[in-house]
């Protein structure tokens, strides 16, 4: 169950970010279903090695965000509800940062745009091989 | 009561003689959180912990805790682990844990144990016989086994193998995660990045940064510029309040900033660059940025 987070304290980003992230990306990719309980803040706070009110500042974000409920005394859980299209958003918040790196950092190379856009195209190619609609 | 600091050190001074180790330092603790205190070696951490523990003697200010000056009885709910061992080195840990026990209300005798075998100690051993490392480890055994509400602790991992640094740090999260309050110095940044929530940098007895980690890391930016031609000269940047230093080389300008990396951006961008781009910086650049040149004593590890 826990193995399914892990953040990076090394990194520039704020680990509350990092975690608020992945439980979003778990929920978008269904490896936490609704109603699925997460774990306890002391239970992560030990398994990852991280300040116990980093996540619980994290769970409660991710509760503001409508992605998890908690209720005293039971423990946080996923939403039965809209938790799937406000992850999804959020994966498509980090595709466009990730990919807006790659893009600046092509343009920083020297490249042009038109040769930017055809490596963009060969990726395309080599990840969402032919025949693939979506 | 919600509202009283777990600590609370309010514009502290410290003189030796001429030389003032810690000026007008202020620095409050919220219950159940963990504050990580960073400096170079001689910025005053030891110094910070001695005065709040009544130890020493402050020149000027006030240092409570749970809104009372320390007293005797401050003690059955604060533990202080020392830099240097405070232990008795004719004494085995066995003696020292019987110490604990006559001494602290609160001693858990099974937690004890549970330490004891955590960090592979033989109780029968005398405490002067163990390694730097070993006593180390004594220390933080009577430290958590008597589960105070207060943990001000000296470099705790100080003389620790990896595995048993890793082990203090599971302590300090445990403890966090049942309400506990820790102040901790260290020189290794790594274990401030995870463990605590909020960071302190003294340098040269000045509280030159303060606040938790992850806001610092969300707020102090690097922003980079690269230019076609020679970086050009931009008014008033290195003396920008936002910005904490400047570093040019070739056709690239970097701006170490603390606030508003967009607005820095933004300025970069009128003067025609190739490209601008604001990048996080983790807690060791805040560190080196902030105390600047005084590298060397955070490379080492100890």
């Amino acid at each position: 169950m826990a193995a399914i987070f892990t953040v990076d304290p090394r990194s520039g980003v704020p680990l509350y970010l990092q975690l608020i992230e992945q439980v979003k990306r778990a929920v978008a990719l269904g490896t936490l279903g609704p109603g699925e309980q997460l774990p306890t803040v002391k239970a992560l706070a030990l398994d990852l090695t991280i300040n116990p009110n980093t996540v619980a500042r994290a769970y409660r974000d991710l509760e503001h965000d409508g992605v998890i409920d908690t209720s005293p005394g039971r423990g946080s859980f996923v939403r039965m509800d809209g938790s799937v299209g406000e992850s999804r958003r959020a994966v498509d918040d980090v595709a466009r940062s990730v990919l807006g790196d790659a893009v600046r950092e092509a343009k920083t190379l020297g490249l042009a745009r038109k040769r930017a856009a055809e490596i963009f195209g060969e990726q395309l190619d080599r990840w969402f091989p032919a025949g693939e609609k979506e | 009561m919600s509202s009283t600091y777990a600590i609370a050190i309010r514009d502290f001074t410290k003189r030796y003689g001429s030389f003032e180790a810690v000026s007008n330092l202020t620095l409050e603790v919220e219950p159940g959180s963990i504050c990580g205190l960073l400096g170079p070696n001689g910025s005053g951490k030891t110094t910070t912990f001695k005065c709040l523990l009544n130890l020493a003697r402050a020149t000027f200010g006030t240092m409570q805790v749970e809104g009372a000056p320390v007293q005797p009885a401050t003690f059955e709910e604060l533990t202080y682990v020392p830099e240097r061992s405070a232990l008795y080195e004719w004494l085995t840990l066995a003696d020292h844990l019987e110490f604990n026990r006559r001494s602290y209300r609160k001693y858990d005798a099974k937690r004890a144990d549970e330490l004891v075998n955590l960090f592979r100690l033989e109780r029968k051993k005398k405490v002067g016989k163990l390694s730097k490392g070993q006593q180390t480890a004594v220390a933080l055994i009577l430290a958590f086994s008597i589960r105070p509400r207060i943990l001000v602790l000296d470099e705790p991992a100080s003389g620790l193998d990896p595995v048993f640094q890793r082990v203090v740090l599971d302590l300090l999260i445990e403890a966090a995660a049942g309400g506990a309050t820790i102040l901790f110095s260290s020189h290794q940044i790594g274990q401030v990045e995870r463990a605590a929530d909020r960071v302190a940098i003294l340098k040269n007895g000045k509280l030159i940064v303060d606040g938790t980690v992850d806001s610092l890391k969300g707020s102090e930016k690097v922003v980079e510029a690269i230019f076609d031609q020679m970086v050009p000269e931009v008014d008033g940047l290195a003396t920008d309040a936002r910005v904490r230093r400047v570093e040019r080389s070739g056709r690239i300008l970097r701006a170490y900033v603390k606030e508003d990396s967009e607005g820095i951006a933004r300025r970069l961008s009128e003067y025609a660059p190739k490209n601008v781009a604001v990048m996080d910086l983790n807690l060791e650049d805040i560190f080196i940025n902030a105390v600047g040149g005084e590298i060397p004593m955070i490379r080492g590890g100890e």
